[in-house]
């Protein structure tokens, strides 16, 4: 190794930094540290002026390592790792201190916040200088997308690609196209049919010739890394292998099982429907009960299943705007009908849908209000003098009396759910699910359409509930950066992975089944474990998992973090042995 | 001991001595056998208490650098063991931490999970087989009628050998196989080019499992942790695969992998491969990849049936651990 000449950059970040931690102090500190070569601050190192002074002392100094304290890596460690580079140093020669989200902004004592930027700033200065070069790499693009799910979101994200001149793999587990709004009769909130917006996408779909869709398929495994997969489907007839080079998961959405909700009553009594169940009323134009007479009462029930700890903690985002769709529906269709909402808060938050709402509220319907978290409303059968079929009780929370209502058909407005098979493609795609099951996210809020393997894509209700617009966007989102990536040809693929040292592997196995990606195969014949670094997300399992120390991580390496360690209680080694001369 | 030697190359100056040990490091130098003829045709034994009746002032009065060699056994207990390593340190050329205990800390280096009160507490007054009715302690000084008695002090904490003086090499090993010492030993006679200093001689930089010849297979998930006699051994399937908790992986290779050869998991006596810091954490972060759970709950059983983790895993290795000790 060189002789490091480490240059150290503290960001006041304006005075979002500078007005807890003592910068100045702390530059002329590490200044005289071994090995400092160039201890600067600065209002802002990530503006053009504040990147170019780290490039001219680069030159200037020939510096070999740099460290930047400022905000989170999350934010500007590209940014910095470009500079460095236009400076002709290997950008991985360079590490962040995070001294505004860790300690200014969230401290308010500014001598200890000092003294605490001060020991992330070592320790980074410590890491840094075992930090070793890493060459970039790329791998061309298979301009093909698989996509699994052939509702409206795998179908938009299909076209967009298609009509694009690249080819699309359409993946559906049924024997036909439209998935849940295929069952829907009107959209809310401009009440426009379901059933005209889908059957003309169905069409494009299938008229597309760069869409080939298999029906009645599922996916058991796929195999390869961004740009390169590859899949065998399993057909009636034969088996085809598909290559592509990226993929959408569009899986949707599947209801909540109603007979799990027990004080509801689904099952027992026959005119207890679920939402979907009365999509098909509507479609066919005929509400009526199992008996065949037209209802004179009819309850719509929200909230089932939904932002209830016993069931699903979530809201379900659609079911308060399609309830009022309903009452629209019924009030047009049986203008003498009772229309009963039992909610439990109104969530009218789309475009369009407030106004609903008030539209909805003047046209006759009564809203009465349950306790979600205590109260579900119970349903009973109606007794022989009773004139209607069922009698829901509720305590109503507005009045605070505990009341009865009639119905002759009572609506469930059921929950969202992930479909039951997201398991299993969050396995073959190498993808992670949230604690509700859903798929997760790159980034909740900066990258919500990717996921943490690369060339995976999500979109629609498969990644948390959503209503029809909300689907689209992220499936016209997930198309653009698959077109994107299609379009630069090549992608830089991940430089911190995983490494095996052939020298020291035992040939244990340890690392094989804990590799998240299956990356880590074993060479039979060198009898040791090999990393495929293409696949491999640098995650770090093996290298812990691993006990001879063969596996390590890139850049993450032990002896990285244990300087890195050792770099940050030395100023706290510092401070408490300060702390006992005093006391003494 | 002054045996000449044939081709009339001046004879090495050879010690050995031990700190706190059991003295099987000793044992097993004698363990050579009739080679140990040969290491006498070629070295001569300055210094070795447990074959040799030499005393502390004869190695004082040696000019520094007077020894080539010293395999220096045992971990540093009290303060005699300091005072000797410190001694040899300045009387020897090259000083060898000999075996797990100097290199590591070894068996006594478990001392550090107690301080000094607690040891005397068991040794003096609780233990079930101590009748100590006055209550009486070891003590540094005593004035009796001859005049005053010294002992050596007792250290709160055990210490590698590196961990007080400056160590050229490190032989590992409860004790290390008397194969690899003749390997080293010749090599210095023959006068081969000596590895990197402070690296460790006589043992692999692979791990057991290269070695060992049992099978091993992907399929490492464990529902129970067994102690070796809890299990029906079929000879043949990897330890860690029968549930057994075998610290070959997280150990060098170069004793032959003897105890798993006798049917015993691997205690990790050989220390670990050259990149880990502390081999006990890494061999508890490879336990933790073949629990067969998902559950905290269900985690926490089956770790719960491993009897004495911290003696397990650090049984040879904690004074020279990231952990050291526990905390006073």
């Amino acid at each position: 190794m060189k002789e490091p000449k480490i240059g150290v950059y503290i960001c006041w970040c304006g005075t979002n930094i500078s007005h807890m931690v003592d910068v100045k102090a702390i530059t002329e500190e590490i200044g005289d540290m071994p090995n400092i070569k160039v201890s600067r601050n600065y209002k802002y190192m990530c503006s053009d002026p504040g990147q170019d002074l780290i490039i001219s002392d680069i030159k200037k100094h020939k510096l070999n390592r740099i460290v930047v304290a400022a905000c989170s890596p999350r934010i500007h460690e590209l940014t910095f790792r470009k500079a460095i580079e236009n400076a002709g140093l290997n950008p991985y020669l360079f590490e962040m201190a995070n001294i505004r989200e860790q300690v200014s902004w969230v401290h308010t004592d500014i001598e200890a916040a000092t003294e605490k930027a001060k020991s992330l700033v070592i320790a980074a200065i410590s890491k840094v200088t075992h930090h070793e070069e890493l060459e970039r790499r790329t791998v061309d693009i298979n301009p093909a997308t698989l996509i699994i799910g052939g509702g409206i979101t795998g179908m938009t994200a299909a076209l967009d690609i298609a009509e694009s001149g690249f080819k699309v793999y359409l993946i559906e587990r049924d024997n036909k196209l439209g998935g849940v709004v295929s069952k829907v009769d009107l959209t809310f909130p401009y009440m426009s049919s379901a059933q005209q917006l889908i059957k003309s996408l169905i069409n494009k779909v299938s008229n597309n010739k760069n869409i080939e869709v298999f029906f009645n398929t599922k996916i058991k495994e796929i195999n390869g890394y961004v740009g390169n997969f590859e899949t065998k489907l399993k057909l009636q007839k034969k088996a085809r292998e598909l290559k592509f080079g990226n993929m959408i998961l569009a899986t949707g959405l599947k209801p909540t099982d109603p007979e799990s909700i027990h004080e509801i009553g689904y099952g027992r009594l026959p005119d207890v429907v679920t939402a979907l169940e009365f999509e098909q009323m509507l479609i066919k134009g005929n509400i009526k009960t199992k008996a065949g007479k037209e209802p004179n009462n009819i309850l719509i029930v929200h909230c089932v299943g939904s932002r209830n700890e016993k069931y699903n903690p979530y809201c379900s985002r659609t079911c308060c705007m399609t309830a009022l769709k309903y009452s629209n529906q019924i009030r047009s269709a049986l203008p003498k009908t009772s229309i009963y909402h039992a909610y439990s808060d109104m969530r009218a938050f789309g475009k369009g849908c407030e106004e609903f709402y008030s539209q909805t509220g003047r046209k006759n319907a009564v809203f009465l209000m349950y306790d979600q978290k205590n109260d579900i409303p119970t349903l009973r059968r109606a007794g022989k003098n009773d004139r209607c079929n069922i009698i829901a009780h509720m305590y109503e929370k507005l009045s605070g009396e505990d009341i009865e209502i009639p119905a002759d058909i009572v609506i469930l407005m059921i929950s969202m759910e992930a479909h039951e098979n997201v398991k299993q493609v969050a396995h073959a795609a190498g993808v992670s699910i949230c604690s509700n099951g859903f798929f997760m996210e790159k980034h909740p809020k900066l990258d919500p359409i990717a996921t943490t393997t690369d060339g995976v894509y999500i979109a629609g209700t498969c990644q948390s509930p959503k209503d029809i617009p909300d689907s689209v966007s992220q499936a016209r989102a997930a198309a653009a950066r698959i077109l994107t990536s299609i379009s630069v040809g090549k992608v830089e693929i991940e430089l911190t992975t995983a490494v095996v040292n052939e020298d020291i592997c035992g040939a244990c196995h340890t690392c094989i089944n804990v590799c998240p990606y299956s990356a880590i195969s074993f060479d039979e014949e060198k009898k040791v474990s090999v990393v495929n670094e293409v696949i491999c997300k640098g995650c770090g399992t093996c290298s812990s998992a691993c006990p001879t120390g063969a596996i390590s991580a890139r850049h993450f390496t032990d002896k990285q973090i244990l300087s890195q360690i050792e770099g940050l209680l030395a100023v706290s080694n510092k401070l408490s042995e300060k702390l006992e001369m005093e006391e003494v | 001991m002054n045996s000449s030697n044939n081709n009339n190359k001046p004879k090495l100056k050879m010690a050995v001595y031990w700190g706190s040990a059991c003295g099987g490091c000793c044992v097993s130098i004698l363990d050579v056998h009739e080679a140990l003829f040969d290491v006498i045709a070629n070295a001569d034994l300055v210094f070795w208490p447990i074959a040799l009746d030499t005393k502390y002032k004869d190695v004082e009065a040696m000019p520094n650098g007077f020894i080539d060699i010293t395999l220096f056994n045992g971990a540093i207990r009290n303060s005699e063991n300091e005072h000797m390593a410190l001694l040899l340190r300045e009387k020897s050329k090259l000083l060898i931490a000999y075996g797990s205990c100097a290199h590591l800390g070894g068996i006594p280096g478990l001392g550090n999970f107690h301080n000094r009160k607690e040891i005397f507490e068991r040794v003096y007054e609780t233990s079930e087989s101590t009748v100590n009715p006055d209550g009486i302690m070891p003590q540094t000084n005593y004035a009796a009628l001859e005049g005053n008695l010294n002992l050596p002090e007792f250290y709160d904490t055990v210490k590698t050998l590196d961990q007080v003086v400056c160590v050229d090499y490190y032989m590992p090993g409860c004790p290390p196989q008397t194969e690899r010492l003749l390997e080293v030993f010749m090599a210095v006679v023959n006068g081969s080019e000596l590895p990197q200093k402070k690296s460790v001689i006589g043992a692999w930089d692979k791990t057991q499992c290269d070695e060992c010849d049992r099978v091993k297979t992907d399929n490492k998930l464990v529902k129970k942790f067994n102690r070796p006699f809890e299990i029906d051994d079929d000879l043949t399937t990897c330890f860690l695969e029968q549930g057994v908790i075998c610290l070959g992986p997280a150990t060098r290779g170069g004793c032959g992998y003897r105890c798993i050869k006798g049917n015993a998991p691997c205690r990790g006596c050989y220390g670990p491969t050259p990149d880990i810091t502390d081999p006990g954490a890494k061999m508890m972060s490879a336990i933790g990849t073949l629990i067969d759970a998902n559950k905290p709950e269900e985690i926490a059983e089956i770790v719960d049936q491993i009897v004495d983790p911290a003696g397990t895993f650090y049984r040879y290795s904690l004074p020279a651990s990231i952990l050291r000790r526990k905390l006073i």
